[in-house]
């Protein structure tokens, strides 16, 4: 069981959380097309190495936050300390 | 005295004066306390123990131990018990597995005549042809099946799961493991020790008086180091940041438990398994490894033959030779590090009877012990991403350097790492548990900065720990794995060096091509005893090296686990409200609604909605989702996440609105009530309760943190019961005194805030999901049984019962509000639903807006929006016909076929109107009000039905709402 | 008459090529072959520097591609490129289920065609896969689960594939090991049942293909990884991407040109499409199984339980087999997890308490490519010449005959067949997803 290292909580167990998915900015709902809103719907990056990638701690603070992930090694690198202020994007 | 016991031996773990008697194969014997199954068969003079898998030749011991893969048995209703080792108990009911119709005289034995054509993958090339034919061919194959017998009706058995923190787990207590646990758990480091067999000491435990007393020694010291001792346990698995499955068998958690433990610093000391050797006869009864011959003979006091040929290349072998001698046991010693091998063991009847050298002596034996090298049970380290590497002088794996970072904190020492004397083995252990308890000194302080909340950090982070630990040597040893004949390599799935050679030939090449094509190391052992042979074999037939071939990858568990450990005690409860005890008094027959127990009824949903739409009606509508929102930028949020608008709905109303996902797909819908200037109170689905609160969180804190808003979920702070009937009012009006419940004080979609039956602090909406008149109230969750009685007990004369979640459900269809999830699928957007007049485009943002905007618009340059199906009343023409809900609706095609345009979603007979009514999602042409649609029956027949006007069968102007 | 594919290849469609072997399987020829080896089902050689396709990927898809392209369209100038073993992903690594009890007509017609022809593989490719075809029962354990299985069911059975909806009894009949009593936390109302499903020997299938395959000219290269792919004319800045069309693949036994590349690989469908400059809509999970020990055969049919999460069978060898939903971290990392075995056990014994005795022996992971709407993405691609077989989620077994075939015609004409003309990329931008997603969240 991987820990997570969560800015406010400290590393917990990753069933404690849930992966939101990768960080991704969301287009201006008023002004985009078609193509750059499904892209922003549908399309991953999906690299075997870094990742920007949003988490939710689910059983621990409640809060969401950025980390950086390699998702080939399962490894976790600059944990952001304190609130987030980065935009993750549900889907 | 049995046969085979000798007697009294100074190292020997039975209790003499303490028989046990059982059973093998339903015939009485008896063993001793402190044997295993297996010492016990063999002293009483047992010789076969199992058949083997595909030629059901005779099986006896080869290890005497867990890996044993020829004494799997049955012990009453537990299949595959590892007999050399589960210690016996009186009254076991012990049987051979895979033999019919006797383990000594096995009928499938026949098969062995065939033997020339079952090789490896036969079953491959044949059968094809007839194709009818191969069901029939199947079931015979199928009852060939090889392992025990399991009974689905025995009786599960209570297994606890436990979590341990300890800073050094050490997996092995071994002199290596046992002298790095004492060395840790002195450093200061709280230490869990694990033994897979039944005592601590590893080999010492069948060695010399000088080795056992050392083994004795270590085991004081780890006792009163504090070291936590398991024995009979086993770490079966390695995964990240050292989290660990460790399986305790028989202790205090019942027959087994998982220990789940995050271990700072894992010691893997695991040992060394011996390795067999393969040659033409090596799976006769009679032929033993040299660890396996020292076991019986030394721990239980059994013969294990009277005239044995020792085939040994190393010291264990040597050592064996010796004590069989001192036993009185003739022994042959051949010295294979003289370059004889052995080429085969024959005998009459599966037996041994003479072993043939490969100089072409023939020696008379009724055992054969073989000492032909080691096998490192490198598993854990590899699941840390160690990798095996093979040293060719030392003819065996050693870990190699790691390749990831974290594997600083897997550590290994003993025989996995290197050979030694017995103290260079000690010291080396000694020094792996004091640089593993600095690790953990370091991990731990690590762990405490990373914990914002954590006490104040106890001094500076202790210096990393270097690894200044002398290596173990490694003693030259000769290469032995196959003979200049073939034998069986993997003798729990009966393949043998043929198999395996002849497999390469056919292009099955490399190690894992030729495992799956043969199935070497699929069974029981797991490769812990034949991988290493299947690895030379294979070296040999594609003339390359064993490191060119490499191993096959250890897959957890290093060894079986139960399926009860593993799964423990199930702990997914189900929730209840405060009502639960009064619906079950009531006779409440209980349906599972998500992860709620609710009333489905009372006994006749049909009575119990000619009640509401007559008189009044109660229902607990508990596991609605409530989130209580309160901020000045509350408005905003709901802006934000419902299609409709908010910022001008005014204190004391309420809303209904749908929220969409941001590809326009219905999420979930409710009502919303804002109770003061800055305070909401929020509905959401029953089902969708939990979801939304992470929905809403995420909008909030990702895409606008700078928003003036809290969202508290109140769902199980508040008990909900919605009062419904014509007679509502006067039974409310009766319990509620600081609320003018009047229609023009108190109107259709208002909230109000108030004491209902003298409980301070109720919400109350004025809303109507079954169509009728009705309050819901949000009563404080403490006070809802009392709030409930009232209601009852005040509205008796009205003719007031409670209803339940069917009758809601036959109300809510014959009003046509649609149920998302249900009415709505995974692609149902919001127009499908007929919501075009709530979505209110003009605003610049809200969940899913671009997608709605093209659903309602069309797509930046195309003509017309996509034509997305439509949510349609149904009323079959037969009214007496309720067609189940999932029938399809189909239309004839210009070709004559059929074509499926759309399905009932929600079907029930009326009671208010005497018929049947649906709910059904068609597409778009098909859906025109007075349109017939054609339902095809779960029986396969037609069905006519019209499409009605408005989606609310009753009362669609919604006038009995309003009164 | 010829026509000119996509390829460039003169294509023969219609006239089907039989494999010739230089030795055919058969009980007789068994016995009299006696102890002698049999010869080599594939054949290994040098990489050459041109092909007419090259497919990425020597998995089931990969060969089953290969094998349609030569039999069906006469192309056999092929290459089969992986960068391990052939099988050695998910094709080895699943839990070898087949069926066809999908829930849109779209995804039934396609399944269905895949069991048709696994159904007839053993005697097409002279290699007994050893189906199974024992019913399959997808359990439900809610009122709502029910609904679904009902609309499978009437979808199924509207387009000719044996499906029904049973109650308890009828389960208990079946698979008497069940509990069906009500009295578990997932109490077990009724199943979908679906008699033409079953298990097969998965490695077998992939073996069947890459010896037919060979046998009629296609070669195999293992060990072969593809480093990156060659296009020209793309809009991106490297000339890569949309636009563009392909012209070959780099690997580490050098370059290969080839007018047509096929991406089919499962777990690297996106690193290879990058390397044509492609963004796909897939995430990459693992997903786990497991096997027991064996014990004698008590589970006649393949059970699956939506809600729990588990679906298990028991192999002719007495084993059983058991898998799961896929993991909910996206990852790469095929270690799998403790949780896992833990998950399911509790949900196995929930619907079979008393397996509570037996022992787990081994698990596992592969990888899968999630897609949103839980189907695959088929057919040509932006870039010219680069065709996907990927997004195959838990169910790519199960229909690789079928994309095989369907890819195969695809790649020979020119033309999108219409059984894949659903699955095909670019429905995501243009907004019409697959509605598999309700019933294959469930899978298996």
């Amino acid at each position: 069981m991987l820990l997570v290292p969560c800015p406010h909580c400290g590393p917990r167990n990753s069933a404690d959380l849930t992966l939101v998915g990768e960080s991704e900015s969301r287009p201006d709902p008023s002004a985009t097309t078609p193509v750059e809103w499904r892209a922003y719907l549908y399309e991953e990056h999906n690299p075997a190495g870094w990742t920007r990638e949003t988490w939710y701690c689910r059983l621990g603070c409640g809060r969401f936050f950025v980390t950086e992930r390699h998702r080939g090694q399962n490894r976790f690198r600059n944990p952001p300390l304190g609130a987030p202020d980065e935009s993750a994007r549900r889907r | 005295m049995s046969p085979q016991r000798l007697p009294a031996r100074p190292g020997e773990v039975i209790d003499r004066d303490r028989a046990l008697a059982f059973t093998w194969n339903g015939r009485a014997v008896s063993g001793l306390a402190g044997d295993t199954i297996a010492s016990a068969l063999a002293a009483g003079g047992c010789r076969v123990f199992s058949r083997s898998m595909k030629y059901h030749r005779p099986r006896g011991i080869l290890t005497a131990d867990y890996w044993d893969p020829n004494t799997l048995l049955q012990v009453g209703e537990e299949p595959n018990v590892r007999a050399g080792h589960r210690l016996l108990e009186a009254g076991m009911a012990v049987s051979a597995q895979n033999a019919w119709p006797s383990v000594r005289w096995d009928a499938k034995v026949l098969t062995n005549l065939g033997g020339r054509a079952l090789s490896a993958g036969f079953y491959y090339k044949t059968f094809m042809r007839p194709r009818w034919l191969w069901p029939a061919y199947e079931k015979v194959l199928a009852r060939f099946a090889p392992g025990g017998v399991i009974d689905a009706g025995s009786a599960p058995r209570r297994h606890d799961k436990r979590y341990a923190h300890p800073d050094v787990v050490v997996a092995g207590g071994g002199p290596a493991g046992l002298a790095a646990a004492v060395a840790a758990a002195r450093a200061g480091a709280g230490v869990l020790l694990v033994e897979h067999e039944h005592a601590l000491g590893g080999h010492l435990r069948w060695g010399t008086k000088h080795e056992r007393s050392i083994a004795a020694a270590l085991a004081d010291a780890a006792q009163v180091a504090g070291v936590e001792i398991l024995t009979d346990a086993t770490v079966t698995g390695r995964w990240e940041d050292n989290w660990l499955a460790i399986v305790e068998r028989g202790g205090a958690g019942g027959p087994e438990r998982l220990i789940k433990a995050r271990a700072k610093v894992l010691v893997v000391a695991a040992g060394l398994i011996e390795r067999p050797y393969v040659f033409a006869g090596n799976d006769r009864p009679g032929v033993m490894l040299s660890q396996g011959a020292r076991r019986l003979l030394n721990l239980w006091a059994v013969r294990p033959g009277s005239r044995a040929v020792v085939w040994s290349a190393n010291t264990a072998g040597d050592a064996a030779a010796a004590d069989l001698e001192a036993a009185g046991v003739a022994v042959e010693h051949v010295d294979a590090r003289a370059g004889c091998t052995v080429a085969a063991a024959q005998g009459r009847r599966g037996g041994l009877e003479q072993v043939v050298l490969s100089d072409g002596t023939r020696l008379e034996a009724d055992l054969l012990v073989t000492a032909a090298g080691w096998t490192a049970p490198t598993s854990l380290l590899n699941m840390a991403g160690v990798r095996p590497r093979y040293d060719p002088a030392a003819a065996r794996f050693f870990p190699a350097e790691p390749d990831v970072p974290e594997a600083g904190t897997v550590l290994s020492t003993g025989g996995i790492s290197g050979d030694g004397s017995l103290d260079e083995l000690v010291g080396h252990g000694e020094a792996t548990g004091r640089l593993a308890a600095a690790r953990a000194a370091t991990l731990a302080h690590r762990l405490q900065v990373a914990t914002a909340w954590a006490a104040p950090v106890d001094g500076r982070e202790p210096p990393e720990a270097p690894d200044e630990r002398t290596p173990l040597g490694r003693d030259p040893h000769p290469e032995l794995y196959r003979s200049s004949t073939d034998g069986i390599v993997d003798l729990s799935e009966d393949v043998s060096s043929r198999d395996l050679r002849h497999g390469a030939a056919e292009g099955f090449d490399s190690v894992e091509l030729v495992k799956r094509w043969t199935t070497a190391t699929m069974g029981s052992a797991q490769g812990k005893l034949e991988t290493v042979n299947t690895v030379a074999v294979l070296a040999d037939a594609t003339d390359s090296t064993i490191s060119e071939v490499g191993t096959t990858t250890w897959r957890p568990p290093f060894a079986p686990v139960t399926l009860g450990a593993l799964a423990g005690r199930m702990f997914e409860p189900v929730r209840i409200s405060s009502l639960h005890d009064l619906h079950v008094a009531a006779g409440m027959t209980p349906i599972q609604a998500g992860q709620w127990i609710r009333p489905e009824h009372y006994g006749d949903p049909a009575a119990e909605v000619r009640n509401v739409r007559t008189n009044v009606g109660i229902i607990d509508v508990s596991p609605l989702g409530k989130l209580d929102i309160q901020g000045p930028d509350a408005a905003d949020l709901l802006s934000l996440l419902y299609v409709n608008k908010w910022r001008r709905l005014a204190a004391g109303a309420v809303r209904y609105g749908v929220m969409c996902a941001e590809d326009g797909v219905i999420l979930d819908d409710g009502v919303t009530g804002r109770l003061g200037e800055d305070h909401y109170l929020m509905s959401t689905t029953s089902s969708g309760s939990g979801a939304m609160e992470v929905w809403i969180q995420n909008w909030l804190q990702t895409e606008h943190p700078d928003w003036r808003v809290r969202v508290t979920p109140v769902t199980d702070a508040y008990t909900s019961i919605n009062v419904a009937g014509p007679r509502s009012r006067t039974l409310l009006e009766r319990l509620v005194d600081d609320v003018d419940l009047g229609p023009e004080a108190f109107k259709y979609m208002q909230v109000r805030r108030g004491t209902v039956a003298g409980v301070a602090g109720c919400v109350m909406w004025r809303i109507g999901f079954t169509g009728e008149l009705s309050y819901e109230l949000h009563v404080p969750a403490g006070f809802g049984p009392h709030v409930w009685q009232a209601l009852l007990a005040a509205g008796a004369d009205l003719g007031v019962a409670p209803f339940g979640l069917e009758a809601q459900r036959i109300m809510r269809l014959e009003k046509g509000h649609f149920i998302v999830g249900q009415d709505t699928d995974a692609l149902t957007k919001a127009p499908t639903a007929g919501l075009e007049r709530l979505i209110k485009l003009d605003k610049p943002d809200f969940c899913g807006r671009p997608e709605l905007q093209w659903a309602l618009d069309g797509e930046p340059g195309a003509e017309d929006p996509e034509a997305l199906p439509r949510l349609v009343a149904v009323q079959p023409t037969d009214p007496a016909y309720v067609p189940p809900e999932a029938c399809q609706i189909v239309v004839a095609g210009s070709d004559g076929n059929e074509r499926i345009i759309g399905r009932i979603t929600s079907s029930r007979f009326s009671p208010t109107l005497e018929r049947s009514i649906c709910l059904a999602q068609v597409e778009a042409a098909h859906a025109a009000p007075e349109g017939t649609l054609t339902i095809v029956g779960t029986d396969g027949r037609r069905r006519s039905a019209l499409i009605i006007a408005h989606h609310a069968h009753f009362d669609p102007e919604g006038e009995r709402l309003r009164v | 008459m010829a026509r000119r594919g996509t390829g460039g290849a003169e294509v023969q469609p219609g006239r089907r090529r039989r494999p010739r072997y230089p030795a055919r399987y058969s009980a007789a020829a068994l016995l009299l072959r006696g102890k002698r080896p049999w010869p080599p089902i594939w054949r290994s050689g040098d990489l050459r520097d041109s092909y007419d396709v090259v497919i990425v990927g020597g998995g089931v898809h990969g060969l089953a591609t290969a094998y349609y392209l030569a039999s069906n369209w006469g192309i056999t100038n092929v290459a089969v490129l992986d960068k391990g073993y052939l099988g050695g992903g998910g094709s080895g690594r699943n839990t070898a289920i087949v069926r066809s009890n999908y829930l849109t007509p779209d995804g039934v017609a396609f399944y269905d065609r895949s069991v048709q022809l696994y159904e007839r593989l053993a005697v097409d490719l002279n290699l007994n896969v050893m189906f199974s075809r024992r019913g399959h029962l997808t359990l439900a354990h809610s009122d709502g689960a029910l609904r679904t299985m009902r609309w499978r069911a009437e979808v199924n059975k509207h387009q000719g594939v044996d499906s029904e909806v049973i109650g308890p009894a009828e389960i208990k009949r079946l698979v008497p090991a069940l509990d069906v009593t009500g009295a578990p936390r997932y109490p077990i109302l009724g199943a979908l049942h679906h008699p033409p499903g079953g298990i097969i020997r998965h490695d077998a299938v992939v073996w069947g293909y890459a010896r037919a395959a060979a046998a009629l000219g296609v070669e195999m290269h293992q060990n072969t990884e593809v480093l990156d792919i060659a296009t020209s004319g793309g809009s991106g800045s490297d000339g890569k991407g949309p636009g563009g069309r392909v012209t070959g693949v780099r690997t580490n036994r050098g370059d290969v040109s080839a007018p047509v590349v096929v991406n089919c690989t499962a777990g690297w469908a996106s690193l290879i499409a990058a390397m044509a400059g492609l963004r796909l809509p897939i995430s990459t999970h693992p997903l786990q199984a497991a096997v027991t020990e064996p014990v004698k055969m008590f589970l006649p049919a393949v059970v699956v339980s939506g809600s729990l999460h588990v679906y298990v069978s028991q192999t002719d060898r007495g084993e059983l087999v058991f898998g799961a939903a896929v993991d909910p971290l996206a990852t790469y990392d095929t270690g799998g997890s403790l949780a896992f075995a833990e998950e399911l056990s509790g949900h196995v014994l929930q619907l079979m308490p008393g397996l509570g005795r037996m022992r787990l022996l081994r698990q596992w992971s592969g990888l899968c490519d999630m897609t949103p709407d839980y189907s695959p993405i088929i057919g040509p691609t932006p870039v010219d010449g680069f065709h996907c077989d990927v997004g195959w989620g838990t169910y790519g077994f199960k229909a690789a005959p079928v994309a095989g075939e369907q890819l195969a015609a695809c790649i020979a004409s020119g033309e999108t067949p219409d059984l894949i003309e659903p699955f095909t990329l670019s429905r995501f931008a243009e907004g019409r997803l697959v509605g598999e997603k309700g019933a294959a969240a469930v899978g298996h």
